[in-house]
């Protein structure tokens, strides 16, 4: 995965360098908002990283420049100001994601992930423990066993998984369900899949989280 | 809430009304000419009484003294029936009249009426002229009896020279005398004729003066209104097309102020802004270095000694992030006044979610409580009310420590008097005792050492929601636990 990362403070730049090609991460640092800016008109990047205080040209007028061309690259802004309307006009200029400084790396990295698997959803990808998810062919497997899975069953397994670690609301379920059209049945219906889905990830070292009042959160077992 | 405004300025330290400054400046010499007025009116209409006094009193003395003929050594003193009656003309103002050789020789008419003040001088004396004066009767005289003791007189007096012999020659006086009460009657009466008309003229100046100093002194109240009825941080001109040149000069100075203090917030929410940026890269810069230096690391103590740099880095960031939170929603700040409406249910929903992977990761159960789930609209500034709710469910996760249950609420609170929402965040921990109950809200106490708090949260949740017209109140959970409440008023529903 080739990131790039534009940052102007050194140390941080030099941390955050570290720690994402500690996380498998291919980075390229850019000093400077110019430097940055002609990077990504001239590498290909599967995301970047943009801190929006940099010199000589900001990082709002990067991401706005590399929209016209790559409209689809994943863009996570860092800023060290967390005023809302910082934020809007960040996600305005067309940002994914917003990170405000400091944060904690393991949440960046987090994020980080979740844009690329947003970015490339169909891609065969190896998730956590021994599941695998095929989204070609809408199948799951565990541990080089495929997995039988209802319609429903498969949607909200890959809800999950998309979103791993973090919370997926009801609504949010019956909204991926609604959207692949099929029955319909009443609400406790969530809890009759989530008990089935659990039963037959056993064997994957995952765990379906149940959070009180909102929803589920899937996570490698402890 | 702001305090309530004092407008009773403080005795002692506040000037003299200007109004009443104003009204003592021009009636104070009004009261003295109107004095003087009354004083000289009286002067002038006794002088003019007294000249018609005196010309009937001369003319009566000099008609006595034509009847006194000398006869060799005495007097012949006819005095006719006739002459009487002038004298004695007017029943209550009788004239009194006495003729005397002096020094001191009676000779006829009331006795002891007052002699000239000429009198010690015999030398000077002179003949035929009438002398006029004022005098009282005096107590022992024997006067007539319609002249009762002390009253006051006006007289003449004429001393006129008779005998033959010329070598010896002797001296009379004719005295004519009347009581000056009709003079002063007379002199009363012009006196009150003048006086009450110029009182009136007095009474209507005053109340003129001070109509007119009331709508000179208009724009001043235009002037207070515009400024007191005025939002903290409005700081735009003054608006004063019809003032006064005498207010402009305030007004312009007032408004100099206005736009420097307008300059002085705008340098200082940039200052907030720039301190953010120029505190939180460095110290994330810290963070993420001693991150890796961790994992470098293998020596335990060195791995302590980092951690505790990291730790310390971590706190200070927080810290970073709760002084601006606190700065942003203090009143002075101009996002304290930037609300709009938005469904408190949904974000008590989503920044739940949000804080769930942390909360599992400090192993406590966070959740929502899913009983009431009806949109709730409140009308408020939404950073700070997030801010607020984001403090309450970090303290929870801090202070209830491992295994406990965290669970936030939001429903509508139609109990009170005006519907209100009530936001909860109630936890299984330890709680806090009554004493720390009351000394959590204030700035950096802590109510105890667990965790990485800064002594700022609740802090920061009061302000923000006193900034709401709202209330906080911490209750006991039982068996053991905290819970914290946040009231604010509920936004009406609008009409679809």
């Amino acid at each position: 995965m080739k990131l790039l990362l534009a940052e102007d403070d050194a140390m941080l730049a030099d941390a955050l360098q570290t720690q994402l090609s500690g996380a498998g991460f291919e980075v390229e640092h850019a000093p400077n908002g110019a430097v940055a800016d002609y990077l990504l008109q001239k590498q290909s990047f599967d995301i970047a990283v943009l801190d929006i205080g940099l010199p000589m040209m900001d990082g709002l007028a990067v991401l706005q420049h590399v929209r016209q061309t790559q409209p689809a690259l994943p863009v996570l802004l860092l800023s060290a100001r967390d005023a809302l309307d910082d934020r809007v006009a960040g996600l305005q200029a067309g940002a994914d994601d917003y990170v405000t400084k400091p944060f904690d790396f393991p949440e960046l990295v987090a994020r980080l992930q979740a844009l690329l698997r947003r970015s490339q959803p169909n891609t065969t990808s190896a998730l956590l423990g021994q599941l695998t998810l095929d989204h070609a062919s809408r199948r799951a497997m565990v541990s080089g066993l495929a997995l039988e899975l209802s319609g429903r069953e498969w949607t909200l397994l890959a809800l999950l998984a998309n979103q791993r670690e973090q919370v997926v609301t009801k609504e949010q379920i019956t909204q991926a369900w609604s959207a692949e059209g099929g029955e319909t049945s009443g609400g406790n219906s969530i809890e009759v899949y989530i008990h089935r889905l659990r039963r037959k990830l056993e064997d994957a070292g995952l765990v379906i989280r149940t959070v009180r009042g909102l929803g589920y959160l899937m996570e490698a077992q402890a | 809430m702001t305090a309530p405004v004092t407008t009773t300025p403080p005795t002692g330290q506040v000037g003299a009304s200007l109004v009443r400054q104003l009204l003592l400046w021009l009636l104070l010499p009004q009261l003295v000419l109107w004095m003087a007025g009354g004083v000289a009116t009286y002067r002038f209409a006794a002088g003019y009484a007294n000249q018609a006094i005196d010309a009937s009193l001369l003319q009566a003395g000099r008609s006595l003294a034509r009847q006194l003929k000398p006869i060799g050594n005495g007097l012949l003193i006819d005095f006719p029936r006739a002459a009487q009656d002038v004298l004695e003309a007017d029943p209550t103002d009788r004239q009194l009249y006495m003729v005397s050789s002096p020094p001191g020789q009676f000779i006829l008419g009331n006795q002891s009426l007052p002699l000239p003040p000429v009198q010690d001088k015999q030398d000077d004396i002179l003949l035929n002229t009438p002398y006029f004066y004022d005098g009282t009767m005096p107590v022992n005289g024997r006067a007539a009896l319609h002249a009762p003791t002390g009253q006051a007189l006006r007289l003449v007096g004429i001393y006129l020279r008779f005998g033959e012999d010329a070598a010896k020659p002797q001296t009379m006086l004719v005295q004519v005398a009347r009581s000056s009460a009709n003079r002063e009657e007379l002199a009363r009466r012009i006196l009150v004729d003048m006086l009450l008309p110029m009182s009136s003229l007095v009474l209507l100046m005053t109340l003129i003066v001070w109509l007119g100093i009331r709508a000179g002194l208009s724009p001043l109240a235009r002037l207070r209104q515009q400024v007191e009825g005025r939002a903290p941080t409005d700081l735009a001109p003054l608006q004063l097309a019809s003032a006064p040149r005498e207010l402009w000069s305030l007004a312009t100075a007032i408004n100099t102020l206005l736009s420097a203090v307008q300059n002085t917030v705008a340098t200082q929410k940039r200052f907030i802004g720039d301190a953010a940026h120029q505190l939180r890269t460095p110290l994330a810069g810290l963070k993420s270095q001693t991150e890796i230096a961790l994992q470098l690391a293998t020596d335990p103590e060195l791995r302590a000694r980092l951690q505790r740099v990291h730790d310390s880095a971590t706190r200070s960031a927080h810290l970073v992030n709760q002084l601006l939170t606190l700065a942003r929603a203090e009143p002075e700040s101009v996002m304290a006044h930037d609300r709009k409406r938005f469904d408190l249910q949904r974000m008590a929903q989503t920044l739940t979610a949000e804080w769930v992977p942390r909360a599992l990761r400090a192993h406590i159960d966070l959740g929502l409580d899913d009983s009431a789930t009806a949109p709730v609209w409140i009308e408020a500034n939404e950073l700070l009310v997030r801010e607020a709710l984001t403090n309450l469910i970090d303290n929870a996760l801090h202070y209830a420590g491992t295994g406990s249950q965290v669970t936030v609420r939001v429903m509508a609170d139609h109990t009170s008097a005006t519907p209100l929402a009530l936001l909860q965040v109630s936890d299984t921990g330890p709680g806090l005792t009554p004493a720390e109950r009351e000394r959590v809200f204030e700035r950096f106490v802590r109510a105890s050492d667990v965790g990485q708090g800064c002594g700022l949260g609740l802090a920061i949740v009061k302000e923000i929601v006193e900034r709401h017209q709202g209330e906080v109140q911490l209750d006991e959970v039982l068996p053991h636990g905290l819970c914290v409440s946040i009231r604010l008023p509920l936004s009406p529903t609008p009409a679809a």
